[in-house]
């Protein structure tokens, strides 16, 4: 077997969906003599995840992609038959209203989650208002996720909780678009720490409803990675993002 | 041997020189029309003996701060040259009065004893009144006394056990004094000044600074931008409700709400093909509800303006009412913890005669007192506010019938023992999503019996009908069909 070869059963031992020899070949390394093997693959792994998932090179073809018609809303459940590789575009926290996700966002560009400037609001509620277990407070169990003005606490970015729930742009290899939506929580993805360009393999037997795939971390393998220019943008366009939506939503209401 | 006397506020000196004298008094006028002086004998114990004393008052600070004339005119000096200018403390042009009265009497009496509020500023008004009675008198032998309340007892107790005034306080308030002063003055000039020149509107306003009130204003504004600027945007959920034993139990869903239709109504279309929910945990635990905390200044005014109608402000001038009659313990203090040594018992037994809380008095006394919970402050200087004499409701206004009772409820609350109950938590599958109901069925109400100010708005009949979402163990497992699932 030659090296191309060898690499590329390498890639598949990990899990990962095969990429062509032509493109495998463009992926290594430029050097004499070339390093061993472990490190080849682990090299060419590091550019595949950090690839575009389009470029009609990366795959022999057909390459698996979405089903025909999998967008169509009309379609109540199906299942995925085959395992498909596909990148994030984009993710939205859909627990928080977009106008919090704003104010959060300007707040850390006024510096005020800087540490020793941080501006802490206090929830309006009582603390003891309720009956407490034992003597500890249930509040939070209660009144469900995320009350607003008791994030941002940490620093940077905002951590997701629990019972987040997020929605993820997910394309595949023939650049078809589906919305994916987070049907039990998994850990991995959230704003700020899941990469824009990260490559998932939506596995056999995953369900598309209503044309939305639903996330499950046993149908739903993350492989990692992402696309620094995507990121970059992304990161960058989020607040105006953000605020065009909420002006476009106080629109339609009107 | 003769004593001068100084209290804060007339109301004290009357007070004070009505239980030291037992009545037996002449008053005097002075120039201030405000102001009395009393004089009566007093045995004062050791080292002062029987003495004869002359009880007055100042009617708060003496003296003010002020910069020399050169210093106040807005173009000249530059605000900063004020950080470094000299500062004259002289007495006020309305107290001259009252400082005269003092270094009047001063040149009669053989020692001083000051009768401020013990607080800072008490005691920086107490080295006030020290400077006053010098000028008439520089060998007077100065004591203070310190109090808490007015109550006759504790009063005489104050008053055969004199301290000395604690510098540390005063120096501490006339730093306050001099930083408001220059800080104050500068900010204000250089906010004014480099604001007129905008013109407009700006051309004759004058826009002051305070180092409370700025960043207060700071809070404002921060919190009218945020209403102002706030977006409402639409959300769904999912509502699941269960009725039994005519019971409506709602069952609140794990992700509480999302800002997106498609994706609640694909969740909910899921849940309504599932057909059926499993309960997954039933979970019965005995709960408490903790007894408040001993009353401070700060819970005090955020009671009133929740609950009795009344502006903190309100609730202060009226507790200082109280106070200064002798009904309450003086209501400024950070402290929320009861000095062990103290008879609390005393106190819940003399609100026994009351018609609305006398019976729930009387059952603490009976044994069901418990010591309060404590808190973390202790300001060193005062207890937490609570009730010294029973008041009848005839004796007092409407205002002070509300702060009264509110202090009295509280108070006692805190003698009495935490609320009991049973909470039921209840889990359930639906389809692939998770809902949760959250139940407690009030067993013993202790506090809540006496203390009606609940934090739930008002409502503290609630805790009666606290029976919702009941459930039994024996449903753990079943299948319970959801009555209505809604989004």
């Amino acid at each position: 077997m030659d090296l191309p070869a060898q690499i590329r059963s390498g890639l598949q031992g990990q899990g990962l969906p095969p990429p062509s020899i032509a493109w495998i070949k463009t992926a290594m390394p430029n050097r004499n003599p070339l390093p061993p093997l472990p490190a080849l693959i682990a090299t060419v792994k590091t550019r595949f995840l950090a690839a575009d998932l389009t470029n009609p090179a990366l795959f022999d073809s057909p390459a698996p992609a979405f089903p025909p018609n999998a967008s169509n809303p009309e379609v109540r459940e199906v299942k995925l038959t085959w395992d498909i590789p596909v990148q994030v575009l984009d993710i939205e926290n859909l627990s928080k209203s977009k106008w919090e996700q704003v104010e959060e966002l300007e707040a850390i560009a006024r510096g005020e989650q800087t540490r020793g400037r941080e501006i802490i609001r206090l929830p309006t509620g009582d603390e003891e208002d309720e009956f407490a277990v034992d003597g500890q407070a249930t509040q939070s169990a209660i009144n469900g996720p995320e009350r607003p003005g008791l994030q941002g606490k940490g620093g940077s970015a905002p951590a997701a909780t629990r019972s987040s729930t997020h929605r993820l742009v997910l394309q595949d290899c023939k650049g078809q678009r589906l919305y994916g939506l987070e049907l039990k929580r998994i850990d991995r993805i959230g704003i700020g720490t899941l990469n824009i360009g990260e490559k998932f393999i939506l596995k056999r037997g995953a369900i598309l409803a209503r044309g939305m795939l639903l996330l499950d971390p046993a149908t739903c393998t993350i492989l990692g990675g992402k696309v620094e220019a995507w990121q970059k943008d992304w990161v960058e366009g989020r607040l105006t993002r953000l605020r065009e939506a909420v002006e476009a939503d106080g629109r339609d209401a009107c | 041997m003769r004593v001068l006397c100084v209290a804060e506020k007339p109301s004290i000196a009357k007070a004070v020189a009505g239980h030291l004298s037992g009545g037996d008094v002449q008053t005097h006028n002075t120039p201030e029309k405000y102001i009395k002086n009393y004089v009566f004998d007093y045995d004062f114990g050791r080292p002062w003996g029987k003495c004869k004393v002359t009880m007055t008052s100042v009617l708060g600070h003496l003296t003010t701060a002020e910069f020399p004339p050169e210093y106040k005119k807005w173009d000249y000096p530059p605000p900063d040259h004020l950080f470094d200018a000299p500062v004259n403390v002289v007495v006020a042009a309305d107290k001259t009065k009252v400082a005269d009265n003092i270094e009047k009497q001063a040149r009669y009496a053989n020692a001083l004893c000051i009768w401020t509020d013990c607080d800072r500023e008490g005691e920086h008004i107490g080295y006030e009144i020290c400077e006053a009675a010098r000028k008439g008198n520089r060998t007077l032998d100065i004591k203070r006394a310190k109090f808490s309340n007015i109550e006759r007892a504790h009063i005489i107790n104050a008053s055969k056990n004199l301290i000395t005034l604690d510098h540390k306080q005063v120096n501490a308030v006339a730093s306050r004094i001099e930083l408001d002063l220059r800080i104050g003055y500068a900010f204000t000039r250089f906010l004014t000044n480099s604001l007129r020149t905008l013109g407009g509107p700006f051309q004759n306003l004058l826009l002051s600074y305070g180092s409370c009130q700025f960043p207060t204003l700071g809070f404002v504004v921060d919190r009218y931008f945020r209403v102002r600027n706030f977006k409402p945007e639409p959300f769904w959920g999912i509502k699941v409700m269960h009725k039994r034993e005519g019971i409506d139990v709602n069952f609140n869903w794990a992700r509480h709400r999302l800002f997106d239709r498609a994706a609640v109504i694909i969740l909910y279309e899921r849940c309504l093909t599932a057909k059926t929910a499993k309960v997954t945990k039933v979970q019965e635990k005995p709960t408490k509800k903790w007894k408040p905390l001993p009353l401070t200044t700060v819970e005090l005014q955020k009671m009133a303006t929740r609950f009795l109608r009344m502006t903190g402000q309100q609730a202060m001038e009226t507790a200082e009412g109280l106070y200064n009659k002798g009904f309450i313990s003086y209501p400024r203090t950070e402290t929320d913890r009861f000095d062990p040594g103290m008879n609390l018992r005393a106190l819940v037994q003399k609100q026994t005669q009351s018609h609305a809380w006398g019976e729930f008095a009387q059952n603490l006394v009976d044994g069901r007192f418990q010591q309060p919970r404590q808190g973390r402050n202790d300001d060193k200087a005062h207890p937490p506010i609570h009730p010294i004499t029973f008041a009848a409701p005839s004796v007092l206004n409407e205002q002070e019938k509300k702060i009264y009772e509110f202090v009295v409820r509280r108070f006692l609350a805190c003698c009495s023992e935490d609320a009991k109950g049973v909470a039921t938590d209840i889990d359930i599958t639906y389809g692939e999503e998770s809902f949760h109901a959250h139940g407690v069925v009030v067993l013993e109400r202790n506090y809540l019996e006496v203390y009606v100010f609940d934090s739930s708005h008002g409502c503290q009949r609630d805790w009666n009908r606290r029976h919702y979402g009941r459930a039994h163990p024996k449903d753990s497992g079943k299948r319970l069909r959801s009555d209505r699932a809604q989004n």
